[in-house]
């Protein structure tokens, strides 16, 4: 059974309704974030799961326990739902060491001195500021204030741990380097996270699963790969990172997927599989509807001829290539149009043609107007 | 201005480059003049201490004033209790503030605006109205409140007795005590970032614990700015003690200052040794409290989200309730008593067979003295607040935009009058004026008066205008300066304009203040150049309470509504803590 599950939920500022309807289902353990641009309504969604903010509609359960409802009138104060909750300014207090901030939690809790440091010192060791009890905390640097944040947030080992775009006011390597920690801190404590960023990488990379939302509502719900590679919106498909797309017409359809003859490249014709479909309501999946074929750049492999026995390959010519480090960034021309994709074959001379392999399994394909 | 005029001739020849010469001129003229119309009066007072001659002799030195003033009881006694009033109105002021202001600002009591609103009149009601108000109603023998408590069943044994210490304490609450530190302290608990309390609450605290143990603590700064700022002001509270004090033969600091050079013989050697203790004590705190002042809050200032107020749930009633009583005692209790007391037969006696009547106004408009202190006011304070608009925005100018030597000097001189009590400043200015030769034919005029009201706001004028200089940015003056126009020229055609309304801003307040404090001028005034505020004392002392009652209506008429008027123009005057 889900851990914590959040159905119908509903708030407006004003006029604008922030969050829009939404249900979600979160399992113990699990690391989920909240991906979206700012505005999407992630954070509010957050906030009400934390109970800083009171939700119009909707209801909210941890366990079996309902936190809050609007048609019930249970509204539990954040105080009692016992969460974690690390802020994107960390809202560390200034007024307190940095042992005095995780211990805290504790002594709310009414948990005896003695107690208390037994638990604050391995929580600071847990995010390796072991040592650092009787810093200020102005005085410590971005870092690792974000690490006091997360052994407050830790400290009382709560049911769930709601992480506000915790990573975003790092720089940027630092913000590599914390991500991978984080993962690696709940992997061992094993606590359930509802994260929320607007970052896609930190999502990718750090996600059991990825809610994607758009105004206010649910876009696609799925495993990092899931999302990335099999986005079920254009929004989900846009937002995740670059694509590599072709236009075209259903050729035909039989039961393993259907053809799609390419509108450029010579007519060539792209098998696709039945998981790379979107749902029927968006395509028909009719013979002779247009279509657009949409593939991960990266996933492309380009090959400097014709590759033997393979299918789906289409032909292009070679405009320009960048090389950029640990890859070549190449402009190709395919039927008047220029695409961008990356490969780390050695580009042979500009104008030169080249061959595009579009694996029929991790193509998708979408409706156009 | 002839010697300003120089300046500027000497000014526009020298342009760009050469405007050194005559903007040191410039400051040594400023620096001069502030000096001596704000250090030298302190001097004197120092000096004259040691002087064992009257004002207008020949000066004898000798030890004997200091050996007088502490070989009598009643001076110490007296700055004892000026701390005693002090300490006894922070203990009980500051908490209420503290917890008004969260209330205010960080929860959702409805009305809050409202609310503040009528803290702000609370602050800018003349101290001489609050206390006169609250005097007719807590009289002990005519008192309203009095009267109503004997003819209650079982209150009948209770009386309170406002010529008393609690008196006074109670008066300084409802008057000013609370009202500032609300003010001061509301707008900075508004830009808490309220993320520290919801980190609070996460953790597990409720509402109650989340404001003892995070929020007041991260106000601390600002509270102990507020706190000694208060603690500073200590000597300078004046209107209320000599109301309330005088009458049973209680002194403090300041109306011990003027008891003392009012006697007959004035013993004002004797008032300036007073005066020297504290002032070198105020000295002494100056750098502090500028330190304090300018010192900007780190932790608090977060513009990333609209800040979330707290849920008081059931609670928000009573503390709708308490927020109201507040308010009404702090606004309503002494308006409408003053009201009364001038509409009024006798005030509180609404069994008579005529309760009501207007013979106190039809008197008060044919009285001469109170129609000549009306129109001294009106001079003195017009005055003030032109005077003092122009000068003070002159001298900010030359502090933000000028890298001209002796900044640091003038910029100190402007703080100390803030930590001056009213009453030693006065005594300075009488020094000065009567003590110098040249200046002695102006004691007795309007003059004196204007001076000595232009000084009071020295250190918040300058303040206020400086930080609006510097958010100005200096481009548009500099494209004037490029274009070819000097300094003077840009800062009459560029910087005034812009600055209008500031300096209108400025005006009001010194208006304000010139009319209701009576404090600086109180040594300074002879019966023809009273003003409405020394009348009202003098009437009250004399024990007409109905037509001291119009003439309180007066001041407060003059300075709220002034007040009033500038704020629906989008001025808010009043005071800032940062």
């Amino acid at each position: 059974m889900s851990f914590l599950r959040i159905k119908g939920l509903y708030k407006h500022f004003g006029e604008v309704a922030a969050v829009n309807g939404i249900d979600l289902e979160v399992n113990e353990g699990e690391f989920f974030t909240l991906l979206g641009s700012s505005g999407c309504g992630k954070t509010t969604t957050l906030r009400m799961v934390g109970g800083l903010e009171k939700p119009d509609r909707g209801e909210i359960l941890l366990g079996d326990r309902c936190i809050v409802s609007q048609s019930k009138g249970i509204f539990i104060k954040p105080e009692k739902r016992d969460m974690g909750m690390v802020f994107q300014s960390y809202a560390l207090w200034p007024h307190m060491t940095v042992f005095e901030n995780v211990a805290y939690p504790l002594k709310v809790r009414g948990v005896k001195r003695a107690q208390v440091a037994e638990k604050v010192l391995p929580a600071l060791e847990l995010v390796g500021l072991a040592g650092y009890e009787d810093r200020p905390v102005p005085a410590l640097s971005g870092g690792q204030q974000q690490r006091v944040a997360l052994a407050r947030a830790l400290v009382f080992s709560p049911s769930v741990l709601l992480l506000d775009e915790p990573l975003s006011n790092l720089d940027a390597r630092l913000r590599e380097e914390m991500r991978r920690e984080l993962k690696d801190l709940q992997r061992r404590v094993g606590v359930t996270v509802l994260f929320v960023t607007h970052d896609q990488m930190e999502a990718l990379s750090l996600s059991d699963r990825i809610a994607i939302m758009n105004h206010g509502q649910l876009e696609q719900v799925g495993s990092p790969e899931d999302v990335y590679y099999r986005p079920s919106t254009s929004f989900a498909r846009d937002f995740l990172g670059r694509i590599f797309a072709l236009s075209g017409r259903i050729a035909s359809v039989s039961e393993q997927g259907l053809v799609v003859e390419l509108r450029d490249a010579g007519g060539a014709a792209l098998r696709v599989r039945r998981e790379g479909l979107p749902s029927s309501a968006m395509l028909k999946r009719a013979v002779g509807q247009q279509v657009m074929v949409a593939i991960r750049p990266e996933q492309i492999a380009v090959w400097p001829s014709p590759p033997d026995g393979q299918d789906n390959v289409v032909a292009a010519t070679l405009k320009s290539s960048q090389f950029l480090g640990d890859h070549y960034e190449y402009t190709v021309g395919i039927g008047g149009e220029s695409r961008v994709i990356g490969s780390a074959l050695r580009p042979p001379p500009a104008g030169q043609q080249i061959f595009l392999e579009l694996k029929e399994e991790e193509i998708t394909l979408w409706p156009t107007a | 201005m002839a010697e300003t005029n120089a300046a500027a001739v000497k000014m526009r020849s020298g342009a760009w480059s050469g405007s050194l010469n005559g903007g040191t001129l410039l400051m040594a003229l400023l620096i001069g003049a502030m000096g001596f119309y704000v250090v030298y009066p302190l001097l004197l007072i120092l000096v004259n201490s040691f002087n064992i001659a009257t004002i207008a002799e020949p000066p004898v030195y000798g030890l004997q004033a200091w050996r007088d003033a502490f070989s009598e009881p009643g001076i110490w006694r007296a700055l004892w209790n000026s701390v005693r009033i002090g300490i006894v109105l922070q203990v009980v002021a500051l908490p209420m503030g503290i917890l008004i202001s969260w209330l205010l600002a960080r929860t959702n009591v409805p009305f809050a605006a409202g609310f503040e609103f009528c803290f702000w009149i609370s602050f800018i009601l003349p101290n001489l109205a609050t206390t006169f108000g609250w005097m007719l109603l807590l009289d002990p023998h005519t008192g309203l409140i009095n009267s109503w408590l004997k003819t209650m069943p079982f209150l009948g044994g209770l009386n309170f007795d406002i010529y008393s210490f609690p008196g006074i304490i109670w008066t300084h609450v409802v008057a000013n005590g609370i009202s500032t530190k609300v003010m001061l302290m509301t707008p900075a608990f508004r830009r808490m970032d309220a993320r520290m309390e919801e980190a609070s609450r996460m953790s597990g605290a409720n509402t109650w614990r989340t404001m003892v143990r995070i929020t007041v603590p991260m106000m601390t700064p600002i509270i102990v700015v507020v706190f000694l700022l208060s603690v500073i002001r200590i000597f300078s509270s004046f209107e209320t003690e000599l109301l309330l004090g005088v009458p049973w033969g209680f002194y403090v600091y300041s109306t011990k200052i003027v008891d003392l050079a009012r006697q007959e013989p004035p013993l004002v050697n004797q008032a300036a040794a007073l005066g020297s203790v504290i002032l070198l004590f105020l000295v002494a705190f100056i750098p502090m409290q500028r330190r304090l002042i300018a010192r900007r809050q780190f932790t608090t200032v977060t513009g990333q989200f609209k800040p979330k107020l707290v849920d008081l749930g059931a609670w928000k009633y009573p503390a709708t309730v308490f927020l109201g009583l507040v308010v009404f005692l702090l606004d309503v209790v002494p308006v409408l008593s003053v009201l009364g007391g001038s509409f009024m037969v006798r005030f509180g006696f609404f069994n008579l067979p005529r309760t009501w009547t207007l013979e106190y106004w039809t008197m008060a408009i044919n009285d001469p003295r109170i129609i000549m202190a009306l129109k001294n006011t009106l001079i003195v304070a017009v005055s003030a607040g032109l005077v003092g608009a122009f000068i003070f925005s002159l001298i900010a100018y030359v502090l933000v935009r000028t890298k001209l030597p002796g900044r640091g000097i003038l910029d100190s001189i402007c703080w100390l009058p803030s930590a001056i009590p009213g009453v030693l400043a006065g005594l300075g200015l009488l020094w000065l004026f009567l003590g110098t030769p040249v200046f002695r034919p102006f004691y007795g005029t309007l003059f004196l008066l204007v001076i000595a009201s232009v000084l009071g706001g020295v250190t918040l004028s300058t303040q206020i205008l400086k930080a609006n200089f510097v958010q100005l940015g200096s481009e548009l003056e500099e494209a004037s300066r490029m274009h070819g126009a000097g300094f003077w020229r840009t800062y009459f055609k560029i910087v005034l304009p812009l600055m209008a309304q500031t300096m209108i801003l400025i005006g009001v307040i010194k208006f304000m203040f010139a009319a209701q404090h009576a404090s600086a001028i109180i040594l300074l005034a002879t019966s023809d150049t009273r003003t409405l505020s020394l009348l009202a004392l003098d009437q009250v002392a004399a024990g007409y309470r109905e037509v001291a009652s119009i003439t309180v209506i007066l001041i407060m008429a003059m300075t709220l509504g002034l007040a009033l008027i500038a704020r629906s123009f989008g001025l808010k005057v009043g005071i800032r803590a940062e």
